[in-house]
């Protein structure tokens, strides 16, 4: 381990420090994020209803979602899935009555049988007060997304989907987690981005007209959205805790961490009707697959063929699985910093050596060792000159807090490297007529001493 | 207003890029950038730019001045008309870089392996004194950035008017990235605060390199021409070669986001709907105006350049074109076409089109479609062409071939064959 001691920089942290602790016991995820939160089994039980889920500018928006308990859920459960075991849904029909027939559609996988309801024109439907259920096998591991394939035009705007994540029957030779069964999909850490959008008029006139007979006139006028929502919810919630009681609808967060030389999946669904360029900003990702379909070399088999991107151009209903790392090479100056105060070891060489540099990636000090030593280039402006955001640690070195203002900094708590992921259609970084908010996040690489769940 | 255009300047204005003495921190407003470091003992390879940050004024197709805010090129300390005094050089730089906002902004190009300081001093907005926003340079596609240079407000630093901050990168992996500021990212980039950037790559001078398998771009392809020969990426086998190169950035304005904001109204952000349909910041047919287009300051009428980058393409018979494609406009995906000889996408995301087995993945398409935040770089081969053949690049999204109210112009510019 490096011998990295936070707060060296100032004393007047630990003040920071205090106020920051209730924060980040709002904003850091309190259960495993390392995993994809979501449902596990052969056999569930989802619901369609109604409900109400929040976005950051403080509307309350009409919507109904698929869950596990009956309380409206945006988006529904992650259903995680193992490759080759068969798998049963049944799924009950509790929105009111004028929302008609409710059914779902698995894109991807091989419907075996659709039992009970009443029959559709895509699939076998739920009517109102009854259900259905579906069988399938999934035989391709990779990610995949569910959806309402009754009316869905109305029914998946309103929330009524899903994503699936299909894990290969055994790890690839030389890793305990991989996304397919090959070895340059192996990861450390995953996490789900689920890209939708609400268009307000469409879920107001629900609303209207959800206690009536039905069916649901919305009309059929310019789609418009009006929020951008990342795993069912709109920045700044994105970061908020999984499964927070302030939003009883919208359980899942978007949070993504790791420690330099990790690998991190990133499975992104396209669940609504637009398309959306997501940019991972601090580095590329290499493409893996879409729509649960690996990539590989004509020639060789074992070698990867999908594009480096540090755009990913999601469409609706299509999947990507991508794997982003980080390890801060040629950055040209040492991460950690320099000098007595910041020492650290990178291949067992100390910062302060007479020659700290040396070759390769050390994985266990996490550092890019030929940059080791060596101080960075600039001279940063004095901090009247400056603005700073919430992420920012206070010094530009990683896992090292800097004296801040007061009232500055404070998001970001070990002081990690953060970077923006957010649709580039930077349109969509707002919550209605309100910014900042929408389809964004920020991952966060953190320093090699800091425990992530 | 009255907006004229000066049809005599050259065309693409690069920005200068060179290496200068420059003592530090004396003002708050100061240049960062070193004679020679331990990377680059003799100097060659420190590559310094100093950006402003702040508004201006640019002209549509149709006539109409748009009030945006953006970058310009501020000249360094010993380059032709800078005060000789480094005292004097803070006044100068505000004074150069306020209300000089260039659409697209102004054009960095690199060469791998650069030691590349970027200094941005923000200058405020002078039409809009009310405004007191900070500015960043994030530098979009940059591998293994560093949050403290990435430019995004919220995770780092940005710097107020009256300042400077002085980026610093190691310029490595070639290919075609694009700049912009990320300070309150809707407004600034709707507002114009885009630019083209790329690296050019090591395997441009091949010849200068020792031999080495481990190092991309040190071998040089059969059939190099020593200071002649360039290419797009270090692709080993001279498959990236180009004669002329040309940046297209795709954009879009929407004049009612920006008159609102000229005009000190609560800004449109849930109604953005952009009219204006742009390549490296003009609609058709100003692309093609081979000259620099300036537009009047509201303030005192004195002309400006305004929207210094052609996107005119000219080319011989049998030669090869590499199109930087770059999308920054931040409503919708674009589709770009050409009605002439096809495409052939070599890389995207600045990476060569190549699979882990070290396959080309190249593909040719009359057709390429990109969203905010994507690049790709195509390269069109004019062999079997004719001289005075016109082809054209346009947008296939055919609503989007407008200015505004104006139908036929936008997206779209010329490949001439002379």
């Amino acid at each position: 381990m490096t011998n990295f001691e936070h707060n060296k920089f100032s004393a007047g942290t630990a003040r920071i420090f205090l106020s920051i602790a209730m924060i980040a016991a709002y904003l850091l995820p309190g259960s495993a994020s390392a995993e994809i939160d979501g449902v596990t089994g052969t056999s569930f039980d989802l619901t369609a209803s109604e409900g109400y889920i929040s976005v950051a500018d403080g509307a309350s928006v009409y919507s109904w979602g698929y869950s596990t308990d009956g309380t409206m859920q945006l988006p529904g459960p992650t259903l995680i899935l193992t490759q080759g075991v068969p798998v049963e849904i049944t799924l009950s029909n509790a929105l009111p009555a004028a929302a008609g027939n409710v059914s779902i559609v698995f894109p991807g996988q091989v419907l075996e049988t659709a039992t009970g309801g009443v029959p559709g024109l895509l699939t076998q439907e739920a009517p109102n007060g009854g259900s259905v259920t579906y069988t399938f096998t999934p035989n391709v591991p990779g990610t995949y997304e569910y959806h309402s394939g009754t009316r869905p035009d109305l029914q998946v705007e309103m929330g009524l989907y899903g994503a699936i994540v299909v894990q290969p029957a055994a790890a690839a030779a030389g890793c305990t987690q991989s996304a397919y069964a090959h070895s340059e999909t192996c990861f450390d850490r995953e996490y789900l981005f689920l890209l939708s959008e609400i268009d307000l008029q469409v879920h107001q006139a629900a609303e209207d007209q959800s206690s009536g007979p039905g069916p649901i006139d919305v009309g059929t006028g310019e789609f418009k959205s009006n929020y951008w929502l990342l795993n069912g919810r709109a920045a700044p919630d994105t970061m908020a805790a999984a499964g927070t009681g302030v939003l009883p609808s919208q359980p899942y967060n978007s949070l993504p961490r790791m420690h330099p030389g990790e690998k991190l999946l990133l499975r992104v669904v396209g669940a609504g009707r637009e398309m959306h360029p997501f940019h991972t900003h601090g580095n590329h990702v290499q493409v893996l697959a879409r729509d649960g379909r690996l990539i590989v070399s004509k020639t060789d088999p074992d070698k990867l063929a999908g594009p480096l991107l540090f755009t990913i151009p999601s469409v609706p209903g299509g999947t990507y699985d991508a794997i982003f790392e980080w390890t801060g090479k040629d950055l040209g100056w040492d991460m950690y910093g320099t000098g007595a105060a910041r020492e650290h070891s990178c291949n067992g060489v100390s910062v302060n050596a007479e020659t700290p540099s040396s070759a390769g990636f050390d994985p266990v000090s996490s550092e890019y060792c030929p940059d080791h030593g060596k101080e960075i280039p600039v001279t940063l402006p004095s901090l009247s000159s400056l603005a700073f955001g919430g992420f920012y640690g206070g010094s530009p070195y990683l896992g090292a807090m800097g004296s801040l203002p007061p009232g500055e900094g404070g998001l970001n708590p070990e002081a990690g490297f953060a970077y923006m992921w957010h649709s580039h259609t930077e349109k969509e970084l707002v919550n209605n007529d309100v910014f900042p908010g929408g389809m964004m996040t920020m991952l966060i690489i953190e320093a090699p001493g800091v425990t992530i769940p | 207003m009255n907006i004229t255009r000066n049809g005599l300047v050259g065309t693409a204005v690069l920005m200068l890029i060179t290496s200068l003495p420059v003592s530090a921190q004396d003002s708050s407003i100061n240049v960062q950038c070193p004679e020679t470091t331990t990377l680059h003992p003799t100097g060659d390879g420190i590559k310094c730019v100093h950006l402003s940050g702040g508004d201006g004024m640019v002209t549509m197709a149709d006539g109409y001045p748009q009030y945006i805010f953006s970058f310009a090129n501020i000249p360094l300390p010993g380059e032709p008309g800078v005060p000789a005094d480094p005292a004097d050089y803070p006044g100068y730089a505000m004074e150069t870089g306020m209300l000089a906002a260039n659409a697209p902004a102004p054009t960095i190009v690199v060469d791998e392996d650069d030691e590349v300081y970027l200094t941005l001093t923000n200058v405020g907005m002078a039409i809009r004194p009310d405004l007191f926003d900070p500015h960043t340079v994030h530098w979009h596609g940059f591998p293994q950035a560093a949050s403290i240079f990435d430019g995004v407000p919220d995770a780092s630093i940005s710097v107020n008017m009256g300042a400077s901050l002085t980026y610093f990168y190691l310029a490595k992996d070639a290919g075609t990235y694009m700049y912009h500021c990320h300070v309150e990212a809707t407004e600034h980039m709707q507002m114009g605060m885009l630019g083209n950037l790329w690296v050019r790559p090591r395997q441009n001078k091949c010849d200068t390199l020792t031999d080495d398998a481990a190092v991309p771009g040190s071998v040089c392809p059969a059939g190099h021409v020593n200071d002649e020969t360039e290419y797009a990426y270090n692709d080993g086998d001279g498959s990236t070669a180009y004669d002329v190169e040309f940046p297209l950035q795709i954009g879009s304005f929407d004049p009612d986001y920006h008159d609102a904001s000229f005009e000190v109204q609560p800004l449109p952000f849930a109604a953005m709907k952009d009219r204006y349909f742009m390549l490296n910041g003009r609609g058709y047919p100003d692309t093609i105006d081979p000259g620099v287009i300036q537009t009047a300051d509201p303030l005192d009428g004195t002309l400006r350049n305004s929207q210094p980058v052609s996107s005119l393409i000219e080319a011989g018979v049998g030669e090869r074109i590499l199109l930087r494609v770059s999308n920054l406009n931040v409503t919708i995906f674009n589709t770009l076409a050409t009605n002439g000889p096809p495409m052939q996408v070599i890389g995207l995301d600045a990476r060569l089109l190549r699979d882990g087995a070290g396959e080309n993945m190249y593909y040719k398409t009359n057709s390429l479609t990109l969203g905010g935040g994507q690049s790709a770089d195509v390269i069109i081969d004019t062999t079997g062409l004719n001289v005075g053949d016109t082809f054209f690049v346009y947008t296939t999204n055919l609503d989007r071939l407008a200015n505004d109210a104006e139908n036929f112009g936008g997206m779209m510019t010329e490949i001439h064959i002379n």
